[in-house]
């Protein structure tokens, strides 16, 4: 955990038979596949000793004590390269201070290696378990064997194993040439979750140290020997071809090495490569760029166009009838296209020498990459190799991978030469698989004592991509004879996966429909939620469990001083949410002026995650999705005009800056056994409806359609 | 092309580009200083903060050929080892998601405790309002920066009872 090694893997795999291969060939390329800038190692290996115990592919132990753990999933500031390891030393029973993390590459040998839906733990948490606990009884039996006693008498604590009755104690580095060769047991005990002793504690990222002294880590800082730096320009209008580009003129700017015109490739957006000597040489020379563009039928796509289109859809879609005598409720509620931004702008690395693509790829799914560069460049598998960069944010962005096609595309053209593709800024908002928009009109039943007798939901979405709507999560469960119809736009702008695909939209909206309702009803917010929870039956679909949920709620408001009176202008509101299996509850105090200035006071959050793996990056986690949430809600939409994207920088695209945090952001976790949840993502869904009630409890003003930034708040 | 002569780190560099290539590239692509990060090329996220004679500046809006004589600091020569007190205090508290922002929030952070040893949260969010964060770990940014204060003042105090 203190370093990075930077010795060959002794796997035998695709990669380890390269690395090896380019060691036994004289060492040259040692430095190419290995290390990366001037300053610090790059890459990571598993230790290579013949005497090393290696019972499975996420652990090695050296003689001397050493102990490596893979991290085999994508980081992206969601903690798992540290989470994950931490489950392998848990059941291993080593001292934390004595691991070394490595980055995993690409490789089945790893499992679940794609880190999307917050299911990296949750898909990883049983065999990483059991990955740890096989080593630990090896181990265990190594020393029972070299002591003549039965392995159930001995024990193991801080990487050792002890025989109390003898006092007997030997180092896993001691057993480990003993334990290599042993057979791995099928069904070595995993601990009881109460004898946890490092999961649940705060345990601080493993590349904390590198980050903050700038070592490099991310897929932008790759650098390898004569590399070649390009840019990669597209048709802002989505799915536009290039007719011509003045290519011949491009060549001649300063530091171009080359220009082409890539088309025709599988999965590939046409568009148009320069290659330079420096990333800003070819950018500027993409600033000479002159495209005859083929737009396509896209072009006539605008956001103002999709609205009038999504009512007319919603109408001829019309509900169930409402129960005669019941009040009727009814609202419309909209939410804009969203684009991901990660900080660090899509980018990849690649290199195509004898046959073999070799990528460093900033990627949530490394495996879709590498499939769609087979695809795409008609190579087998086993010739794409692809190396997990750590990445500047990933959202749900870098699961598409197109960039790493681009790259690879580019450098096979320039087989030999290593190439980084950098996207600008611009390109990224350009050419964002963003969140889908979506159109909520709501219609209700509220009878005379205030019972919601009917909820019906006419949706509409872009055709493609997730985040439909159905009626098979709160509060429609809680509502017998509910029901959505779900209707979609034309496909031509690219939706995708974006942090808590669906809930982010469409818990705002029907939490802050369930807020009017309360309303309608006459009852008090926050007594008519926990009714409707309480009547919503446990299971369906989603496997709701209302006890969690009350649970959540009940603490969130009394811990935010639910009900407390507050003068005009000053509220609170809070919203719920079921979300990759968690609970959440987030009460939001805001106060907003009468000229409708908006400030965020406070954000209590409280989270039935099950276990926690590190507590640390939970909270950080639950404390960044909520703001995150509060970011995109307040400030955040792409608008299409004339089939592009209008936003093209932070300038028209904002987000939450230090000045509009709230200076208190509480995250409390409920204290459980339970298998862990998801994290990464359930924090975000319940932060904007929280925010939204809370501002209409100050001012009046509902707010039904997004971003709040653009709603006036003025109150009087 | 022309031949610029940079002060970076406390080392002198010759790097020859064109007069407009900004300091952000030629740290990153000519000297291989890759911890100055790019998100925007226009100013507005901060990820590209650098000191320019202890001042920040974003090294995206500053050309190559304005840089001068100045002594240009990095987040590579702001402590090589990792203990000014706001590295040690980002590592303590587990300040960074992703992390990719972080360089430009230490050297922001830097310039203000500099300036502010012992700075008001209103100094804080004002000062650090142009560094956005796309994880927003802002909170412990802000806890960072206090912690970081605390732990440069025990320094300060420490050095002060040895003279």
């Amino acid at each position: 955990m203190k370093r990075s090694v930077d010795s060959p893997s002794r796997l035998v795999d695709r990669r380890a038979f390269i690395k090896v291969s380019a060691l036994t060939g004289g060492g040259l390329l040692v430095g190419t596949y290995l290390r990366f800038g001037p300053s610090a190692a790059f890459a990571e290996a598993l230790p290579a000793a013949a005497d090393t115990f290696t019972p499975n592919a996420f652990i090695s132990i050296a003689p001397t004590g050493a102990v490596s753990i893979i991290a085999p999933n994508s980081e992206m500031g969601q903690g798992i390269k540290t989470g994950l390891p931490m489950i392998v030393a848990e059941e291993l029973d080593v001292p934390w201070e004595q691991v070394t993390v490595v980055q995993g590459d690409l490789n089945p040998a790893y499992g679940r290696q794609f880190s999307v839906g917050s299911g990296s733990t949750t898909g990883n948490f049983t065999p990483l378990r059991h990955a740890g606990a096989t080593a630990r009884a090896m181990l265990v039996a190594a020393a029972a064997d070299t002591w003549g006693v039965p392995a159930t008498e001995c024990t193991t604590e801080k990487g050792a194993v002890v025989h109390v009755a003898s006092k007997r104690r030997a180092t896993y580095g001691e057993l480990a040439t003993k334990a290599a060769a042993l057979t791995p047991p099928a069904n070595a005990p995993l601990k009881d979750a109460k004898d946890f002793k490092l999961l649940g504690t705060r345990v601080p990222g493993v590349d904390n140290k590198k980050i903050v002294i700038g070592a490099p880590l991310f897929g932008i800082d790759v650098k390898l020997p004569g590399m070649l730096y390009a840019t990669y320009t597209k048709c802002p209008v989505f799915g536009g071809t290039v007719v011509s580009a003045n290519i011949d003129e491009i060549k001649t700017r300063p530091g171009v090495r080359d220009a082409f015109v890539l088309d025709g490739i599988e999965g590939l957006t046409p568009g148009i490569a320069i290659v330079a000597d420096s990333t800003w040489n070819a950018f500027s020379a993409g600033e000479s760029l002159k495209v005859k563009w083929n737009e396509g039928a896209v072009a006539s796509q605008s956001s103002v166009e999709m609205a009038k289109q999504a009512e007319q859809l919603a109408k001829s879609a019309p509900p169930a009838a409402l129960p005669a005598g019941a009040k009727v409720v009814e609202a419309a509620y909209h939410y804009p296209f969203l684009a991901h931004a990660t900080l660090e702008p899509q980018n990849c690395t690649a290199l195509f020498k004898n046959g073999v693509m070799e990528m460093w790829t900033p990627t949530q799914i490394p495996a879709s990459g590498q499939s769609l560069v087979t695809r795409g460049l008609g190579l087998a598998a086993k010739d794409v190799v692809v190396h997990i960069t750590r990445l500047g944010g990933g959202f749900g962005r870098r699961g598409s991978n197109e960039y790493s096609l681009e790259a690879a595309a580019i450098a096979k053209k320039l087989e030999g030469t290593p190439v980084k593709l950098m996207w600008k800024r611009e390109d990224d908002f350009a050419h964002d698989n963003y969140r889908s928009n979506g159109w909520h009109y709501f219609s209700a039943g509220v009878d005379a004592s205030g019972k919601v007798v009917a909820l019906h939901d006419a949706f509409v979405k872009m055709q493609g991509g997730p985040g439909d709507m159905s009626a098979d999560g709160f509060p429609f469960i809680a509502v017998p004879g509910s029901g959505v119809k779900s209707s979609k736009l034309p496909p031509g702008i690219p939706t995708g996966y974006w942090r808590a695909p669906g809930d982010n939209g469409n818990v705002w909206a029907t939490q802050c429909f369930v807020d009017e309702l309360a309303h309608a009803a006459g009852r008090e917010p926050l007594a008519f939620t926990l009714d409707l929870i309480a009547a919503t039956p446990s299971g369906g679909e989603r496997g709701f469990d209302p006890a969690k949920m009350l649970t959540v709620l009940n603490l969130a408001t009394k811990k935010a001083g639910w009900g407390t009176p507050r003068p005009r202008g000053e509220g609170q509101g809070f919203a719920i949410t079921h979300t990759n299996n968690a609970y959440i509850a987030i009460v939001a105090d805001v106060a907003v002026t009468r000229e409708g200035e908006l400030t965020i006071k406070k954000l209590t959050g409280v989270v039935d995650a099950g276990t926690i793996i590190n507590m640390s990056a939970a909270e950080a986690q639950v404390q960044g999705a909520m703001l995150d949430g509060i970011s995109a809600a307040w400030f955040q939409k792409i608008t299409i005009e004339h089939g592009a994207a209008a936003q093209a920088n932070f300038s028209d695209y904002r987000m939450l800056r230090m000045n509009q945090v709230p200076p208190v952001v509480d995250v409390e976790f409920i204290k459980s056994s339970a298998p862990p949840t998801g994290l990464g993502e359930p924090g975000l869904p319940a932060a904007a409806p929280a925010l939204c009630n809370a501002i209409f409890a100050a001012t009046g003003v509902r707010v039904r359609t997004l971003p709040i930034f653009d709603a006036s708040l003025k109150w009087s | 092309m022309s031949q610029y002569t940079l002060s970076v780190n406390g080392q002198s560099h010759s790097v020859d580009v064109t007069s407009d290539t900004p300091l952000l590239w030629v740290l990153r692509d000519s000297l291989g200083l890759t911890g100055t990060k790019y998100g925007c090329g226009i100013g507005e996220c901060g990820a590209c903060t650098v000191h320019l004679d202890g001042v920040p500046k974003r090294a995206c809006q500053t050309p190559v050929s304005e840089v001068g004589h100045a002594a240009v600091t990095t987040i590579e020569g702001l402590d090589p080892t990792g203990k000014h007190p706001l590295q040690q205090a980002w590592c303590e508290l587990d300040v960074p998601q992703c992390g990719y922002c972080q360089a430009g929030q230490l050297m922001t952070a830097a310039a203000l405790l500099k300036r502010t040893p012992h700075p008001t949260d209103a100094d804080i969010d004002r000062t650090m309002a142009g560094n956005l964060c796309r994880c927003n770990s802002y909170v412990r940014i802000r806890a960072g920066i206090k912690r970081g204060a605390e732990l440069a003042a025990g320094v300060a105090h420490a050095q002060g009872g040895q003279s």
